[in-house]
């Protein structure tokens, strides 16, 4: 513990926090609108220092239009490496409920660091979105990110959120003691490659989720797939815990580790084990991230190749990948066509008490029946072609 | 007294008895127009000059009197500070400046405010001379600002009497015909002082490009201008146009454009023969390019589209996909080199496109536009003049026209700045009133004016975000303490008038903060 200590950045949207011990409380903050803001930065400095048990420390802070989710955390975060005895802001516990099927098409990533990349994110339509405390984050900026995401979590309402965290062996149980306190819709797992990698977390979670008084086993599990260890254990990942409810693809971690290029021939294996596995265990399966944001053309062909070969959604690294995924996910017209057509006669036939039907000479059983209303739902969902 | 909108407006102000607004197209203009006198000048006379002073003493220019410009040069405009200077050097004082608008390159006219060379001001006040009178910096008169078209009406109505225009000319002849399309540093359309250089006691043209007669086209013409002045500089050309102005890569003010677009398409106006205003602003920018490919993908020839004209809108009239551009205003140097080339690139002024005292506004032929704000409030009014802490910060420019005009009018803008939320209860300063804003549109979803509920079915038909404005309102509003509120003196620093002559608001001197 040093005697001071300083968070965040002079970039847009962040604030600088230095925190120094102190014989009595004092804050100074500069802003560049003090007539508008000096008073309600004030106001959020002296809760959050309330809300860590009034600590003799003397904060200045550099504010660059932060929210006051941000300023919780830069203080927090600034706080606590200074004094090591401060117990966390436990904000509280917001996930009413989960459910295990719902759509996934995008799981969006933000880095989780970076208030003026995080901000709106909540409002870009991703079916899911992904604050990472892994591969974007500075290993010394891995405290005061695990702060900032707790406190994003516990501000703003997400459709569905996710926490990528550290490997367990690495900052992963630090992760997850800071962020479980608002409680996400699920914890992203990477470098996922056995069985015992899913038990393990899924452990720490019931432990985390009795500690906090969230309901037990409602935390999802998303195992990332992106070893040629993961690929082959890609079935007893899927089915390791009643928490995973869908399986990641991490292809650039992928090709680096079995030494492949990055081509849809040398992905094909891989992808097909993991949806494969995925099926088996009754889960969802999405796929990798399109590294090249401004090429739309590319990113909606390897959609389609990936929506072909059985996921039922992809990453994004940027808002601007979320509608372009969202439709090539969207059934064609045609494709609603024979889904009412489906349903129709699955329906006539059940109330006539007919045992099996055929559309075109294909029977219509159980599968092909739920796959129409499936179609259904999803093409109402994505009416008029917005979202 | 209270206007129409509930705003208190005091009944005179420097002698001038004060009209209040009443709607936006509530006035009918009366009496007839304020011409300039009638003068002739023969042939073989000579109109050159070489100097500022020379022509300031050639136009009679003396104290108390009054001097316009037009602000087609920006952040690079040289012309303003140097005619103030040179009246200072000429010990001439009290002088009222009526720009169409000052910006932060103006700055050293602050000195002349302070030593009484400047005792006025009637125009936008853009940047540092804004905020010098928001902070106390005393004027004789409290500075009006005026919409392009009410500055347009101000001067042919008779309101504001121009002793010597002052018109910055990127290319003018020895016979005063003048242009911003051509010569050395090109600006785009000069047209603003149109009607400055036809009502002026005395019309001086000042260029850094003499060309031979004549020069053309005839933004300003010979029959209007008394005398050109040759100089070595108009101004700076880095700061005049911009190479290409860069679409936002901001996703939350990507997905505004995005959305304002969709809004466009869903209200059925995308048909053949629509017409639309672009603009220049982050988000307007990224909205033309979407309303393109939308117009593109319906497959339709669009008839017009007014501007602010840059690369964007250029590109959308190349692919054929719109008849014509009417230019009022060029932002980059790609919407410049299409003037001189294409014959659908029309140049036009702010009386043709403007005006509430004429026979007819283009702005009036428009399916829809976007605009932006600083604020917007619950009863959809809009403030683009004055920041949320009371400081005069922008002129109206097009605003309360296009606004007025478009059938379908759009403000885009993002529900946070920064801290600072931009939906607020009441508007700092009414701009533009909500009886002429259909939808604001914000990262958090599209509000309907209640006046427009025949858009409501077709928005939530083509699956957009329907939202009140309110509920956008308390989800930005949980995301920050609410910002201090000014509270306002008595002291007038600024009228905003609505463009037919009558006061929508007035700007007040803050005096404290609850």
């Amino acid at each position: 513990m040093s005697e001071q200590f300083v968070v965040g950045s002079a970039s847009k949207g962040d604030c600088i926090v230095q925190v120094t011990r102190s014989s009595k409380t004092a804050v100074k903050i500069e802003t560049g609108n003090e007539a508008l803001f000096i008073e309600g930065l004030h106001a959020v400095v002296e809760e959050t220092l309330a809300a860590l048990g009034s600590p003799k420390v003397s904060v200045d802070v550099e504010e660059r239009g932060a929210l006051d989710y941000v300023i919780r955390a830069r203080v927090e975060a600034a706080v606590r490496s200074v004094l090591s005895d401060v117990v966390p802001w436990k904000t509280g516990a917001m996930r009413p409920g989960n459910a295990r099927d719902r759509l996934r098409r995008t799981r969006l990533y933000a880095p989780g660091n970076n208030p003026r990349l995080l901000v709106g994110m909540e409002l870009h339509g991703a079916d899911c979105v992904l604050l990472d405390l892994e591969d974007s984050v500075l290993l010394a900026e891995k405290f005061a990110a695990r702060i900032l995401v707790k406190h994003l979590l516990a501000a703003v309402d997400f459709p569905e959120v996710w926490v990528r965290i550290n490997p367990l062996a690495t900052y992963g149980r630090d992760d997850l003691a800071e962020v479980m306190l608002p409680a996400p819709h699920g914890i992203c797992l990477p470098k996922a490659e056995s069985a015992a990698d899913v038990v393990e977390l899924a452990d720490e979670l019931t432990r985390l989720e009795k500690d906090l008084g969230i309901d037990p086993g409602s935390t999802f599990i998303m195992p990332i797939i992106e070893t040629g260890k993961g690929v082959l254990h890609a079935e007893q990942v899927a089915s390791a815990s009643e928490r995973v409810v869908i399986i990641a693809f991490g292809a650039e971690d992928y090709t680096r580790d079995v030494g492949a290029r990055r081509t849809q021939d040398a992905l094909l294996y891989a992808r097909s084990r993991i949806v494969a596995a995925c099926a088996s265990a009754g889960i969802q399966a999405s796929d990798t991230v399109y590294a090249d944001v401004d090429d739309e053309a590319g990113l909606i062909a390897e959609t389609e190749h990936i929506r072909d070969l059985g996921f039922v959604g992809k990453g994004a690294i940027n808002p601007r990948q979320v509608e372009p995924i969202h439709s090539v996910f969207r059934p064609t017209d045609e494709e609603i066509d024979m889904a009412r057509k489906i349903i129709s006669i699955a329906q006539k036939a059940e109330k006539e008490g007919i045992g099996a039907v055929a559309i075109g000479g294909k029977m219509i059983d159980k599968p092909v029946f739920e796959r129409a209303v499936r179609t259904i739902a999803l093409a109402d969902l994505m009416k008029g072609g917005w979202r | 007294m209270k206007n129409s909108l509930g705003r208190e407006i005091p009944e005179k102000i420097a002698g001038r008895v004060l009209r209040p607004f009443e709607g936006a197209f509530a006035t009918t203009p009366t009496g007839r127009k304020a011409a300039r006198p009638q003068k002739f000048i023969g042939p073989n006379e000579n109109k050159v000059l070489h100097s500022i002073e020379e022509a300031i003493e050639a136009t009679g220019l003396k104290s108390g009197m009054t001097v316009s410009f037009h602000h087609a040069f920006r952040n690079g405009d040289y012309l303003v500070n140097m005619v103030v200077d040179a009246c200072a050097r000429m010990g001439i004082n009290d002088l009222r400046l009526f720009p169409t608008a000052l910006f932060p390159v103006h700055e050293p006219v602050i000195d002349h405010i302070k030593s009484g060379v400047v005792t006025r001001i009637e125009g936008s006040m853009n940047g540092p001379i804004g905020a010098f009178v928001s902070q106390g910096g005393k004027l004789a008169q409290p500075g009006i600002l005026r919409s392009h078209g009410g500055r347009w009406r101000a001067v042919e109505a008779g309101d504001v009497h121009i002793d010597v225009a002052f018109i910055a000319a990127a290319q003018a002849d020895p016979y005063g015909n003048a242009n911003g399309i051509y010569g050395k540093t090109p600006c785009g359309p000069i047209s603003y002082s149109a009607i400055d250089a036809q009502y002026a006691e005395k019309t001086v043209v000042v260029t850094n490009d003499l060309a031979p007669y004549p020069a053309y086209p005839f933004e300003i013409q010979q029959g209007w201008t008394d005398y050109v002045v040759v100089v070595d500089e108009i101004g700076d050309p880095n700061s005049i146009a911009s190479g290409t102005l860069q679409i936002t890569r901001s996703p939350t003010r990507l997905k505004i454009a995005r959305l304002a677009a969709a809004a466009v398409k869903a209200s059925g106006c995308i048909v053949d023969g629509f017409s639309f205003q672009g603009g220049a602003g982050g988000i307007s920018l990224a909205a033309t390019k979407y309303v393109g490919e939308e117009m593109a993908r319906a497959e339709i020839v669009g008839s017009f589209a007014i501007g602010g004209v840059t690369k964007y809108l250029v590109d959308i009239l190349h692919k054929g996909l719109l008849r014509v551009i009417l230019n009022g205003q060029a932002f980059d140097l790609a919407a410049i080199e299409s003037m001189r080339h294409d014959q659908n690139h029309v140049l036009m002024d702010p009386g043709h496109y403007a005006n509430y005292d004429s026979r007819g506004c283009s702005t009036y032929m428009l399916d829809a536009a976007f605009l932006g704000a600083t604020e917007v409030d619950l009863d959809f009014n809009v403030n683009v003049n004055t920041h949320s802490d009371g400081q005069l910060l922008h002129g109206i420019g097009g605003h309360q026209e296009v606004a007025a005009g478009a059938k379908l009018t759009l403000i885009t803008v993002p529900t946070l700045r920064g801290r600072l939320p931009v939906i607020v209860d009441s508007v700092t300063t009414v701009t533009t009133p909500g009886e002429v804003i259909d939808v604001i549109v914000t990262e958090r979803g599209i509000a309907i004016n209640p006046r427009r509920e025949d858009l409501k079915e077709r928005f939530v038909a083509a699956g957009l975000p329907v939202r009140e404005l309110a509920e956008m309102k308390t989800e930005a509003d949980r995301l920050t303490r609410p910002p201090r509120k000014p509270v306002f003196g008595d002291e007038v620093i600024a009228l905003i008038e609505w463009r037919d002559g009558t006061v929508i608001d007035v700007v007040r001197r803050v005096e404290g903060w609850q």
